[in-house]
This record gives structure tokens, C-alpha cells and sequence, in this order.
């Protein structure tokens, strides 16, 4: 299984053998519907196979100890069959040994026939007691050499009474006979005890050749159905955890509510069961986010075209009081610029009075719409370079004479070292015409000065008057719109109420913050910074 | 060289009213159309020293009527001053795209109209207007 992942195609035509409806796969997932824990099926599979060993192993102790009693078989007979020839050869020399003395009349020739004869006897002996078969052989092969050793007696006796030579020939008779059957029956004795060893061998080598075939039969079987073990349990693994690899490949592609499906009653199947529930989870989030999301676009498409109508609606307006405010002005100026004829002395005062308010009117109708235009989020700064003191200076001319007609000091100090700034020039002048109109405004006798520092990245504008000055309690919503201090306030100053708040908004848009210090009586102090260089984005 | 021709477009008609009473004082001839249309056919015909344009007319914006005579060959020299009402911001910038000379917001005060056309186009100067 190791080089089978870091081969991927071998893994893959396995599975390819696996997933097809093959009796393999049928198996497979036989063994994955057991109704048993992963621990407890890998315990099994790893049972079976050390069983599978076991018995090969007592298999081939079995041979073993079987041929090892086969060759000690074979050893004896072999023993038998020694001693069966050892029997032949000490006849042989016995037979000769009484040829010897019927010829030689010799006494010496007696004992070695008679030590021959033992060594026949101590064989045949031997032969019995391993068990021989051939017992009546045996006894034919005694009684030959019982009659013999008559033979050998006589011939014993008559050496001893010096009579041999009268018997010889019927001796040499008798002895022909029994060499001859003797003979004969011993060779056969050989001639068994070397077929039984011929048979012994045979069998022991067909034995040897069965069990080797049996203990190889058995080891490949043993082998091969440890493998298939291995083999189907760990496919009952894979199978689930290639399904699911491919559900998870899925979902991760946004492919939800898709149900996976595996023959496993382990943990596997609980874990299929539980991506199930994920995937139902996630496909119902997915239905209720797109559903919400649809909803979005649909509120958004429609906030957009409110906001579209809105600001139509304003410009529109800003066309339509604009107009009308254009004559109003542009006649009260030409009648006082005496373009119709020289102005009657009482008609002055009136004229320049709708002079006065129609300006005022002016003012309030831009104040509204660009507040409103602020809160419609269709108000754009005009970036770009700007002199600070040029904006100083062009508030500074705007209103000088106004201060001059109240009597008032009205000073400016911009630092030499001041650079040029980055900003809407037109709506910073805006600001500082509002906060210094105000201070003039509000200011009966004293002084209003306009200062700038630079702090830092910060350009700090600065209106300090000698005027009426704040109430705490109120310091905190002269932002706010239509917030002068009271009613009567208004009424005595005049003034619109909007322009702190539309200050405020300004200085904001530019990234700056706009802040006050008052005491009753003396007078306040109104700063605004702004960053020296307001950046394009963001605002 | 005759009296100098402008051409006022505008559709409001006291605006109108102040500008045609605005400059009977003076030496120029005014002429007028309601319209864009109206404007860039009379430009067309009549050839005028100079237009002022108003940005919010019927038919054809004042910035479209710009285009239009900047793109034609007779009347692409002569200068065009917008009169926006200041709706929106980057009207200025719209206004110096579609190929405007100069500006001026809306509400003007008369004396400043009648500084900035005679800045563009001097009554007493002989030379035929151009833009500065």
C-alpha cells in the first residue's frame, strides 16, 4: 500500500477494479456492512491472518516430525537388510568351512564352522526380533541349518572316530542339498528385506514429495488469503474515504445538499452519516444566504435608485429655487445699480432689504441642499493643490467689512513656512468663512482673529473671538443641525443653523475633526485640522 | 468692424429679461434662444461674438449644445461662458470638458456677467472677440 500511494495510477486502476460491480466490490462491501467497529474489524483481519500462520507453521511441524520418522523407518530397514547379507556371508563361509573339513578331516574347520553358525544364528536373531514377517521363512532357514549342523555333527564324529572316509560321500550328498536350500532361502530372506527397503524408500520419498507439495499449497494459500484479508478489509476502508474525499471535492466547490453513500456500518458509515447532515446544513445556509443575498441585491438596486431619485430630485431643486432667486437678485441689484433710472432716496432702504434677505435666502436654500447632499452621499470633494493663505486671504477680503461696520479687529496669521496643501480649496474656504461670519456675528466689540498651524501632517485652522461665547452644556450639539444656543439667539443673529453642522461634515470628509473652546462672556475658539495632504481615496 | 453679437441661451425668461435690459446699456447686440437646440441653430446661423449657456435647458443640455458648436468648424472659435446653477459638484469640470471658455454660477450677480463678458469680449476693442 506504501508505493501504491506514491504510484497514484496503481491506486487508481485498483480502485477502478474496486468500484466496478465486480464480485470484489460485492465482497468489499459485505465487509464494510458488518455491523463491527473499524478497531474491531482490523483485530479480525489481523486474527485471521496470525491463525492462517499458526497452521502453516503446525503444517510444517508436522511434516517435519513426519519425515524424521520416516528416515529413522528407513534407517532400520536398512540395518535389517545389512544384517540379512552379514547372515548370507557367514553362511557362505560356514558352508565353506565344512566343505573344508569333510575334505581336510581337520577339527580346527569344526570350530570355525560352529563360530560361523553363531554369527548366522546371532543375525537371524536380530532379523526376528526387528520384527521380520517372513517367520516361517525363518523357521525353514532354522530347520535347514538345524539338520546342517547334523551333518556338521557327524561329520564331527567321524573325524573323531577316524571313520569319516566310509561316510563321505553320503555327508557330501547331505551337504549339497542343505548348501543348496539354504542358499536359496537365505537369498530370499535378502532378497525381501531389499524389496521391503526398496518399498520403504519409495514410500518415504512419495510421503516427503506429498508433504512438500501440501506445506507449498498451504503457505500460497495461507499467503494469498492473508492478502485478500488485507486486502478486502482495507478496501472496506477506502472506499468509504474515496467517497467521501470525493463529496468533500464537491462541497468544497460549492456544490451542496449532495448525499453520500456508503455500505459501512462502522465509524466510517457514522462519518457519511454525518456529512450528510453537514451537507443538508449547508445546502440549506446556502438556499437561505442566496435567498438573503437576493434580497440584498434586490434592496440594494433599490436604495440605489431611491438614492438616484433623490439626488435628481436635488439638483433639480437646486435648478428650480436657484432660478427664480437669479431674478429676484439680478433686478434688486440693477434697480439699486440704477440701470432703471436713478433710485428714489425712500425706496433705498426697502430695495436693499430684499437685497439683504434674498442673499440670506440664497444661503439657507445652499446650506439645505448641500447638507442634504452630504446625507445623500452625493457629495464630492473637488481634490487638489491649494494656498492656505489664499484661502485665509479670500475669507479675510470676503468679511473685512463686515468686521469694519461693527467696529471689530479682524486679523489673520498664516506661518511663512506653511506649504501648499491638498484639498478641496472651495469647501475649506466654505468652512472658515462660516466659523469667521459666526465669530463676527456674535462678537459686539473686541476682536476675531483667523490663525493656521501646522502640527505635524495636521494644518490646524483656528477663529478665536471676543464674543458671547458658549454655554458648556451646549458645547456638545453646536454641530448639530439647527443648534444655535436658543430661539432668540437666531432671531437677534440671524444666521441659518446649518452652517457648524455642514462645517463639520466638510472637515470629516477631508479626514479631519473639528473642535471648540468657549467660556460665557469671553468668547470661544474654534479649531478644525485637516490632514496637510488629504488623501484622494477614502473621503 | 459692426456692433459685436452675443447670443444668450436660456429658457427661464426673467433671466433673460435681465440680461437683454442688461445690456441695452451697452454696445453689444444680444440675440436669444430658449433651448439648446434652439441655441446651437442660431449659433450657427447668426456666427456671435460670443454665447453664454446656460447648463439646464430643454431639448439639448447647455453642455451638449456646447459639444455640438465645438465640433463644428464655423463655430468652434467663439467662446462659450456656462452658467451653471451649481447643482452637483464637477460642474466645473464638466463645463471645461464639453469645451466651455469660462464659467460663472448661478445665482450672478449682473455686474459680474457684465465684468466677465467684457473681460472675454472688450465692447470698445476693435479686434474681433477671441478667447484669452
Amino acid at each position: 500500500m506504501q508505493s501504491s500511494i506514491e504510484n497514484p495510477s496503481s491506486v487508481e486502476q485498483l480502485a477502478a477494479l474496486v468500484e466496478r460491480r465486480t464480485p470484489v466490490r460485492r465482497l468489499v462491501e459485505w465487509v464494510a456492512g458488518i455491523r463491527a467497529s473499524v478497531h474491531t474489524k482490523l483485530l479480525a483481519g489481523f486474527l485471521i491472518v496470525t491463525a492462517l500462520f499458526i497452521v502453516m507453521a503446525a503444517v510444517n511441524v508436522q511434516t517435519l516430525v513426519s519425515a524424521t520418522r520416516q528416515a529413522q523407518l528407513l534407517d532400520e530397514a536398512h540395518e535389517q537388510v545389512s544384517w540379512a547379507q552379514q547372515s548370507e556371508q557367514a553362511l557362505a563361509r560356514q558352508m565353506h568351512y565344512t566343505d573344508l573339513a569333510l575334505f581336510s578331516q581337520d577339527e580346527a574347520a569344526i570350530a570355525k564352522i560352529l563360530r560361523e553358525n553363531n554369527r548366522f544364528n546371532d543375525m537371524l536373531s536380530k532379523l526376528e526380533a526387528a520384527g521380520m514377517t517372513e517367520q516361517s521363512l525363518l523357521e525353514e532357514i532354522r530347520s535347514s541349518q538345524d539338520e546342517a549342523m547334523g551333518v556338521v555333527a557327524d561329520i564331527a564324529n567321524g573325524i573323531r572316530d577316524r571313520k569319516l572316509g566310509t561316510v563321505t560321500g553320503d555327508l557330501l550328498h547331505r551337504q549339497a542339498r542343505l548348501d543348496e536350500e539354504i542358499s536359496t532361502r537365505v537369498g530370499r530372506l535378502v532378497e525381501a528385506q531389499r524389496t521391503r527397503m526398496t518399498r520403504l524408500r519409495d514410500s518415504v520419498a512419495q510421503a516427503n514429495r506429498k508433504s512438500l507439495i501440501l506445506t507449498s499449497v498451504f503457505a500460497v494459500t495461507a499467503v494469498v488469503l492473508a492478502l485478500f484479508c488485507g486486502f478486502v478489509i482495507s478496501w472496506s476502508f477506502i472506499l468509504p474515504v474515496r467517497e467521501a474525499q470525493n463529496f468533500l471535492d464537491q462541497v468544497a466547490q460549492g456544490t451542496f445538499g449532495r448525499r453520500i453513500s456508503v455500505p459501512n456500518r462502522d465509524e466510517l458509515g457514522v462519518l457519511a452519516e454525518r456529512m450528510n447532515h453537514m451537507s443538508m446544513e449547508l445546502q440549506r445556509f446556502d438556499k437561505e444566504q442566496r435567498l438573503a443575498s437576493t434580497e440584498l441585491v434586490r434592496l440594494n438596486d433599490q436604495l440605489a435608485q431611491t438614492s438616484k431619485a433623490k439626488s435628481e430630485f436635488l439638483a433639480n431643486m437646486s435648478h428650480e429655487l436657484r432660478t427664480p432667486m437669479n431674478a429676484i437678485l439680478g433686478f434688486t441689484e440693477m434697480v439699486l445699480d440704477g440701470l432703471y433710472g436713478e433710485v428714489p432716496a425712500e425706496l433705498k432702504e426697502p430695495l436693499t432689504d430684499i437685497q439683504v434677505n434674498g442673499r440670506h435666502l440664497l444661503r439657507l436654500i445652499n446650506d439645505v441642499l448641500d447638507l442634504s447632499k452630504i446625507e445623500a452621499g452625493r457629495m464630492e470633494l473637488a481634490l487638489g493643490e491649494y494656498s492656505v493663505r489664499e484661502v485665509v486671504d479670500i475669507v479675510h477680503l470676503s468679511l473685512r467689512s463686515l468686521a469694519v461696520e461693527k467696529g471689530l479687529e479682524f486679523t489673520t496669521s498664516v506661518p511663512e513656512n506653511v506649504p501648499t496643501a491638498y484639498g478641496d480649496n472651495r469647501r475649506l474656504t466654505q468652512c472658515l468663512m462660516n466659523l469667521a461670519g459666526n465669530a463676527i456675528k456674535f462678537t459686539r466689540k473686541g476682536r476675531v482673529e483667523i490663525g493656521v498651524k501646522l502640527d505635524g501632517s495636521e494644518l490646524v485652522y483656528r477663529v478665536r473671538d471676543t464674543g458671547i461665547g458658549i454655554p458648556r452644556e451646549e458645547l456638545e450639539n453646536i454641530f448639530g443641525e439647527f443648534r444655535q444656543v436658543d430661539a432668540t439667539v437666531t432671531r437677534e443673529y440671524g444666521g441659518t443653523g446649518l452652517g457648524l453642522s455642514i462645517t463639520k461634515r466638510f472637515v470629516e470628509m477631508h479626514g479631519g475633526r473639528i473642535w471648540v473652546d468657549s467660556e460665557v462672556g469671553k468668547g470661544c475658539t474654534f479649531y478644525f485640522a485637516v490632514p496637510l495632504r488629504t488623501k484622494d481615496e477614502g473621503i | 468692424m459692426s456692433e459685436k453679437t452675443i447670443l444668450y441661451v436660456e429658457d427661464n425668461e426673467y433671466n433673460r429679461k435681465i440680461v437683454r435690459q442688461l445690456f441695452s446699456r451697452t454696445s453689444y447686440r444680444l440675440i436669444e434662444a430658449t433651448d439648446g437646440e434652439d441655441g446651437v441653430a442660431k449659433a450657427q446661423k447668426e456666427l456671435p461674438n460670443l454665447i453664454l449657456m446656460d447648463v439646464q435647458l430643454p431639448k439639448m443640455s447647455g453642455l451638449d449644445a456646447t459639444r455640438v458648436l465645438k465640433a463644428d468648424a464655423r463655430t468652434s472659435q467663439i467662446p462659450v461662458i456656462v452658467i451653471t446653477s451649481f447643482a452637483m459638484s464637477g460642474d466645473r469640470e464638466k463645463a471645461a470638458e464639453a469645451g466651455a471658455t469660462s464659467y460663472l454660477a448661478k445665482p450672478y450677480s449682473p455686474r459680474e456677467l457684465l465684468a466677465l463678458v467684457r473681460q472675454h469680449l472688450p465692447e470698445s476693442d476693435q479686434r474681433s472677440g477671441g478667447d484669452r
